[in-house]
């Protein structure tokens, strides 16, 4: 019944949308001012049965009605609620359905919230966002289906995978689907610019929300990513430079520019066709990104299941946006006339905007490299972190310096500021303390260091000017400041992890140079789903004679037979420590991998305040740079 | 005749040129130098100038029975049914390293037969080999 | 200036897209579909766990057969399990199981464990035979008819939608 359901309310919502393309297209040549009633009853129509696909399918999973193929595929009626509601976008098709439902209500509430004076710009920004909608639809209907049913109904499901059990894992899709598909809506508004030619200000004012909200949630899903793989795969790594991590990523680049970009635009000052082009630019990474993770192209650690002709349908999609957006913007191209002189606020936008598409393109090369050289000459290679922090981490010092030094100077031109003040000497200070603690040798490493605690400092001295001075821009402080601090935080753990990997039986010790780990004894527990081992240790620091007990597991699920490690972690204010044990073959031998992560709790605090930044950006009706 | 506008002009275009060629240099080698080679054990076996200096992975089956643990470290047999390498690791082991699956292994060759392993890679989800393991079985088997 | 740029833009993103379509092509080279419609290779198979052989060629004396490659160390074979078991039910299809590279006392557990789909059960342990029928890896199920025709191949763990597709199939 609900898979019925489900199909006919996505069909209806496909009908209207395509109605909504006909009365859009007709609305154009009206030369009345007004959106004419119909298209919002359609918009709104549209919505609720999207919506009400999306409820069935998620009833089909809270109530395990396993007439569906999605649902017995995916879920379990031992799975509690939580997961069971999590498990209709954990998979392929249900994620799909996520996707249209993000790019509907963004198309509904642009044409409802938006306040352009522009007719013909919100009806084919309506028009170009449903013309996405229509083919993500017929992809669904036609390959991807979440409703196909299942004769005689299985009484018991088959996803039971706990590792896909986890909170951060269950939140993690809708908070970066609202930012990468979010963008879709200033995508076709970039579209909609070109052809209706509205102005450049009225443009920046429409999508800076937009922009704001879908780089809010992408900044936000990356980092809850991040946590996971750090608390969940054992390693004690958070970034990975995994191909899925880097579709994620690279929109987030471009989203970065053109935050900073519509800003300029939005004095009216230029930059209008940067704007145009990143916007076009968010969504095709987004849409690319996709299809390297879905097309089966890619062999990573979290891609889902292979499927060559899901990837055929993206790839054909991906190619008519990004040449009818080619084609578009240089028929209608826009006039605009640069007259921003140098050293002026726009022009380190401008600069900025060039880092950016820098890091997009490494990170992008990086990624599709092992894919062209397969494809073309057979060889098999992959490209990790050392590629990515060896062309990045240079780079990162002269964008600290400009994040440092841009903000001070005016719009359109300005003379050289005196750089030889209080926060220069207080930076210097502060890190001749930390090179003496630290005792690095690389200068990369020390001029990075350096270099984010003049960021920082120089925030901080802002903050408590602006504040004095009643006259603020709390977002870019806020977010600057926290950019600084991740920086200098990733540093420092990069330099003062540690370390260990060794094997014990029960009762044996290993010393280190600094700490003392002890393997005190073996626990047996069972729960309704699992059977594990857990090991008690105690490790002891040498010089602080500080103790702490960590308690790593090896668990065995039984249904399906699964085996995995927790991770022992100790989430300190300075630091965390971290354990994990495996075991082959029930030896009594069993292999420990002890490591110290300083600072962990401060990286994540530190993205939390640059997209807090966002956030207050947001929420200012004042808007003042 | 050039006046000051055109020859501004094309200085700019003429060092933002030389940038982006530089930059693609740049990048390219950087890629050379960081990218991770893929061998078989075969392949390992038939190269003549093996590299010794690199990271690189190696990926076959794990041959049955040939899992071994000691105090200091664990050893075992990397397969692709035509030749072998014995690998030698320490650290913890991915959930998926059993004998008679998968398993690709990166670190270092100390020579044709032996090598050091610092990492043991194995998927998340439930696909059985990876293509690469795959190719080389599948070359193998004719 | 611009008709150039824009025929330089769209150059660039051709190669591009050439480039991965053709790594898309790439990736189904392992889904030896290009074996569909062909006969199956006539092969002799050894029970498992007794004497004797099974010859493919008394494949033709079945309605619908299923050639199923399995083993117990296999992590896909216990998700897809169930669905071969559903499939048994059928009247007019006979699964054969190939018991791939595997340990007998541990394939018996497997089965006692699972339940047993198979009409007849036969081993591989070596793995060289079912090289012969293009299976490198495990689990593929090969579906063929009474004239030895092979009318699909599965690469990985029959899905629902595989099960529903075959049963569809031999309905014929």
């Amino acid at each position: 019944m609900l898979g019925e359901l489900g199909i006919i309310f996505v069909s209806i919502a496909l009908l209207i949308s395509l109605a909504l393309i006909y009365f859009s297209f007709n609305e154009v040549k009206n030369s009345s001012n007004l959106i004419p009633k119909k298209i919002y009853k359609f918009s709104l129509l549209q919505l609720i049965f999207s919506l009400l696909s999306f409820v069935a399918l998620l009833a089909g999973y809270v109530f395990s009605d396993f007439s569906i193929i999605n649902v017995y595929e995916n879920s379990h009626t031992t799975k509690p609620l939580f997961y069971k509601i999590s498990g209709t976008w954990g998979n392929h098709e249900g994620s799909l359905l996520l996707w249209i439902n993000i790019l509907v209500l963004f198309s509904s509430l642009f044409l409802f919230i938006n306040k352009n004076k522009n007719k013909n710009f919100k009806i084919f920004t309506l028009l170009f966002q449903n013309l996405l909608i229509v083919i993500f639809f017929i992809f669904l209907l036609t390959n991807s289906n979440p409703f196909s049913t299942i004769y005689p109904i299985p009484n018991e499901g088959m996803g039971l995978n706990p590792i896909l059990q986890d909170p951060a894992l269950a939140i993690h899709p809708p908070l970066l689907y609202i930012g990468f598909v979010g963008s879709s809506i200033y995508f076709s508004a970039a579209l909609s610019a070109l052809v209706s030619k509205i102005d450049a200000k009225s443009l920046a004012t429409s999508i800076k929300p937009w922009i704001l909200v879908s780089w809010f949630f992408q900044t936000v899903g990356i980092l809850v990513g991040s946590i996971w793989a750090y608390y969940e795969l054992g390693w004690g790594g958070y970034w990975f430079w995994d191909p899925v991590e880097n579709s994620s990523l690279m929109p987030w680049f471009v989203m970065t520019a053109l935050l900073h970009s519509v800003l300029v635009l939005e004095r009216k000052i230029g930059l209008y066709s940067w704007v145009i082009v990143l916007s076009i630019l968010t969504f095709t990474m987004s849409v690319a990104g996709t299809f390297l993770v879905r097309s089966g192209i890619l062999n990573s650690v979290h891609t889902f299941a292979n499927d060559p002709s899901r990837g055929l349908f993206i790839l054909t999609f991906l190619i008519l946006m990004v040449f009818s957006s080619i084609f578009i913007f240089f028929k209608h191209a826009p006039t605009e006339n640069k007259n921003y002189r140098i050293l002026s606020k726009e022009f380190f936008i401008l600069i900025n905007n060039w880092f950016m598409i820098f890091f997009l393109a490494v990170v992008l090369i990086g990624t599709l490299y092992p894919i062209f050289l397969d494809t073309l000459t057979g060889t098999k290679i992959s490209v990790g972190p050392p590629y990515y922090n060896f062309i990045l981490a240079p780079f990162l010092i002269p964008l600290l310096f400009l994040m440092t030094s841009g903000p001070k100077h005016k719009w359109i031109s300005s003379e050289i500021k005196k750089f030889i003040n209080i926060v220069l000497f207080l930076s210097i200070f502060l890190f001749l303390i930390t090179f003496f603690i630290v005792k690095e040798n690389s200068l990369l490493l020390n001029l990075i260091l350096f270099f984010s605690i003049y960021l920082i400092i120089q925030t901080l001295f802002d903050l408590y000017d602006g504040l004095k001075s009643r006259s603020i821009n709390l977002s870019r402080i806020i977010s600057h400041l926290g950019f600084g601090l991740l920086i200098f935080f990733i540093f420092i753990n990069h330099i003062f992890s540690q370390e260990s990997n060794f094997n014990l039986r029960v009762g044996e010790t290993k010393e280190t140079d600094n700490y003392v780990i002890k393997f005190e004894n073996l626990e047996k527990f069972s729960d309704s789903n699992y059977k594990s081992i857990i090991g008690h240790f105690k490790i002891s620091n040498k010089k602080k004679l500080f103790k702490e007990n960590l308690k790593p597991e090896i668990r065995i699920y039984n249904k399906p037979m699964t085996v995995t490690y927790e991770a022992s972690i100790n989430s300190g204010f300075f630091s965390d420590t971290y354990l994990t044990m495996s075991n082959i073959s029930d030896s009594d031998i069993f292999n420990i991998k002890f490591q110290k992560k300083p600072f962990m709790n401060f990286i994540w605090l530190s993205v939390l305040l640059v997209s807090l930044g966002g956030l207050i950006n947001f929420f200012n009706r004042k808007n003042s740079i | 005749m050039l006046n000051i506008k055109v020859k501004n002009r094309l200085s700019i275009f003429i060092a933002l040129s030389v940038i982006s060629i530089l930059i693609i240099i740049f990048i390219f080698k950087a890629l050379e130098d960081n990218v991770l080679y893929f061998y078989s054990p075969s392949e390992i076996n038939n190269q003549n100038d093996v590299i010794f200096k690199k990271d690189i992975r190696i990926g076959g089956m794990v041959k049955n029975g040939s899992i071994q643990s000691n105090e200091n470290e664990i050893k075992f047999i990397v397969t692709d049914f035509k030749n072998e390498i014995i690998v030698s690791y320490k650290g913890t082991v991915p959930a998926l390293f059993a004998e008679g699956k998968g398993a690709v292994v990166e670190g270092k060759l100390r020579d044709k037969k032996y090598f050091v392993a610092k990492r043991i890679l194995a998927k998340h989800d439930e696909n059985y080999m990876p293509p690469e393991i795959k190719e080389t079985l599948e070359k193998n088997a004719r | 200036m611009k008709k150039i740029h824009l025929l330089l833009i769209c150059i660039f993103f051709s190669f591009i897209f050439i480039v991965l379509y053709l790594s898309l092509q790439n990736s189904k080279i392992y889904d030896t579909e290009n074996l569909v419609g062909k006969k199956i290779t006539e092969s002799e198979l050894n029970l498992f766990g007794k004497d004797g052989t099974f010859n493919t060629k008394e494949i033709s004396n079945y309605q619908f057969t299923l050639l199923n490659f399995w083993a117990s160390w296999c992590g896909p074979c216990r998700k897809e399990h169930k669905n071969l078991l559903r499939l048994s039910k059928n009247e007019n299809l006979k699964i054969i199981g190939v018991n791939f590279k595997d340990n007998e006392y541990n394939a018996r557990q497997f089965l006692q464990e699972m339940g047993n789909p198979f009409y007849i059960l036969t081993e591989d342990s070596k793995g060289k035979k079912s090289v012969n029928f293009g299976v490198y890896g495990i689990p593929e199920t090969i579906l063929v008819n009474s004239e030895l025709i092979i009318l699909k191949k599965y690469i990985g763990p029959l899905s629902s939608k595989d099960v529903n597709e075959i049963s569809k199939l031999i309905k014929k």
